[in-house]
């Protein structure tokens, strides 16, 4: 990794973090490269947000090893490299939005013109307005310019969309998605999986303090659900439909069958020589949503 | 320091009306109202106890400023402000020095606007010495007042902050002799006020408009000195715990 010309963007190495008895982080490698979109999903209480505080420098890991960019999160963070929108962050009641942006801006090196980070984030036409007095979704577009204003490599975003309704979600999204065009590097903690499904190049999956899964959306899918058949068999019964190559679960209702298999090829020409006159057969991926359950549940 | 950081912080402080009046209106309408009350006789024997009411109020002032705007570090720490600037270059020895700073500088236009009026409306007179002794010695005399303030703004909850905050700027006001000059206290008080700072930041002034019941400005000029230490100290300590807690 030290050998090639751009370190990681993210680089984390055994990284762990207790509260107490608590393993909040158990064990965590991970590497992100530059110019990647990542959404780290999980339950809550999953160690998702201990572990973007550790990449931002605010809380220190107990053992294993954080690097941003080749550099410390301390350095990183001196240098203007990360920018973040963290979780339930408010804003100062006493400021504009576009005073808030300056004041931010006046503290790094080297920042973008705070009129660009307004624009980009959306906020101009809200630019005067005092932080009280915005709506949810507002006030989490005004920590988006926050979070772009030093023009960071790394933007680090947790549950960005958690106080917005689905069209303000929306906008939000597309605003992110013209602003990484340029290659910025996004780390992202969500619930919403098909946020995750529509605007991650990588998902990484956190359970219990680890990593549950890791690869792209379809990856992540055929890591965990597979595929699902659907066929109207006559005469089959479950127990023989379950003895089929590759499968791992099957339900059986009025001679429909569902049959949950790890390789739906294999398992469908089983079914198919077993039971010639098997019609109406569909197969689907499982969704992330299934995949997410079933990673989850192990 | 960051001229845009600080500016930005100062406006904050005067956008809050509750500032305002506490740390400006209020000591300036209460110098008006006991100098015209309360200072009774006439001539050198009036002007006399108008500057003595002046010195009380300029610290009263002072004392409310500066203190206020650290107190309120507990709002910024509960709102995941702080969390936000520590992404930021600025560190947390930096946040704080700029909260000090800011609470100074809005500690200043009380502490110019009441000997103003004293000599424009009520007729204090006093030499250049006299003058740079109250102006800039209490003003100067205010850091460990900030320093205060930013202990009570780590110490307190925004829930505790206005209970908190009344409570020490009571024991300030009463105790301390900001309200009740030395001249006016019971036996009692005048035992017990010189264990508060604010005692010794009216000492600081008092010396140079009267001789009665002063104390001299080297000693009070420690005193202040020691309990800025203190203060400073017990900030220092509580930051680098709260540092490594997070």
């Amino acid at each position: 990794m030290s050998n090639t010309s751009t370190p990681p963007a993210v680089a984390l190495g055994g990284l762990r973090k207790h509260y107490g008895d608590v393993a909040a982080v158990d064990g965590i490698d991970l590497e992100i490269r530059p110019g990647e979109v990542v959404a780290l999903l999980g339950p809550n209480g999953a160690g998702k947000s201990t572990a973007i505080d550790m990449i931002l420098g605010l809380s220190a890991p107990d053992a294993g090893s954080v690097r941003v960019f080749g550099r410390s999160p301390a350095e990183a963070v001196r240098e203007g490299v990360i920018g973040a929108m963290l979780q339930n962050g408010t804003l100062l009641a006493d400021l504009t939005v576009a005073e808030t942006v300056r004041l931010v801006a006046s503290l790094h090196r080297k920042p973008i013109p705070v009129e660009r980070a307004l624009r980009r984030a959306g906020c101009e036409d809200i630019a005067g307005r005092r932080a009280n007095r915005l709506s949810g979704g507002q006030a989490q577009r005004v920590r988006f310019a926050v979070a772009l204003v030093s023009d960071p490599a790394l933007l680090v975003l947790d549950e960005p969309t958690a106080a917005m309704d689905p069209a303000t979600r929306r906008d939000f999204w597309k605003a992110m998605y013209e602003d990484t065009a340029g290659g910025r590097t996004v780390l992202f903690a969500t619930h919403y999986l098909e946020e995750a499904e529509e605007y991650a190049d990588r998902v990484v999956l956190m359970n219990g303090g680890r990593i549950a899964a890791d690869g792209t959306v379809a990856e992540v899918r055929a890591v965990a659900g597979g595929r699902t058949i659907r066929a109207a068999v006559p005469g089959a019964d479950a127990a023989a439909l379950l003895a089929l190559p590759a499968v791992t679960g099957c339900e059986l209702r009025d001679g429909r069958a569902q049959i949950a298999t790890a390789d739906s090829d294999a398992t469908l020409r089983a079914l198919l020589a077993a039971h010639p006159g098997a019609r109406d057969i569909e197969i689907a991926a499982a969704g992330l949503e299934s995949a997410f359950l079933s990673l989850i549940s192990e | 320091m960051n001229p845009t950081y600080t500016r930005l912080e100062i406006l904050r402080m005067l956008r809050n009306p509750r500032f305002l009046i506490f740390a400006f209106f209020f000591p300036v309408l209460l110098f008006l109202l006991q100098a015209n009350v309360f200072a009774t006789g006439s001539g050198p024997e009036k002007s006399s106890a108008v500057a003595v009411i002046m010195v009380n109020m300029i610290a009263f002032g002072a004392v409310f400023a500066s203190m206020n705007n650290g107190a309120r570090l507990t709002i910024e720490r509960a709102a995941g402000w702080q969390r936000q600037l520590r992404l930021t270059p600025l560190s947390g020895r930096g946040y704080m020095l700029g909260k000090g700073l800011t609470g100074m500088l809005l500690a200043l236009p009380v502490v110019i606007a009441i000997p103003l009026l004293a000599f424009l409306a009520e007729g204090v007179r006093l030499d250049g010495g006299e003058w740079t002794r109250i102006i800039l010695g209490i003003w100067i005399g205010a850091i460990p007042f900030v320093l205060l303030g930013l202990l009570i703004g780590q110490l307190v909850t925004p829930d505790t902050l206005q209970p908190v905050n009344m409570g020490v700027s009571l024991a300030m006001g009463f105790l301390g002799g900001l309200w009740i000059p030395v001249d006016a206290m019971p036996d009692w008080l005048r035992t017990v006020s010189p264990f508060l700072p604010s005692y010794w930041l009216t000492q600081i002034g008092r010396g140079a408009v009267t001789t009665d019941l002063t104390r001299g400005l080297g000693l009070s000029a420690a005193v202040l000195a020691a309990w800025a230490i203190v203060l400073g100290a017990l900030v220092v300590w509580r930051y680098r715990k709260d540092s490594a807690r997070a």
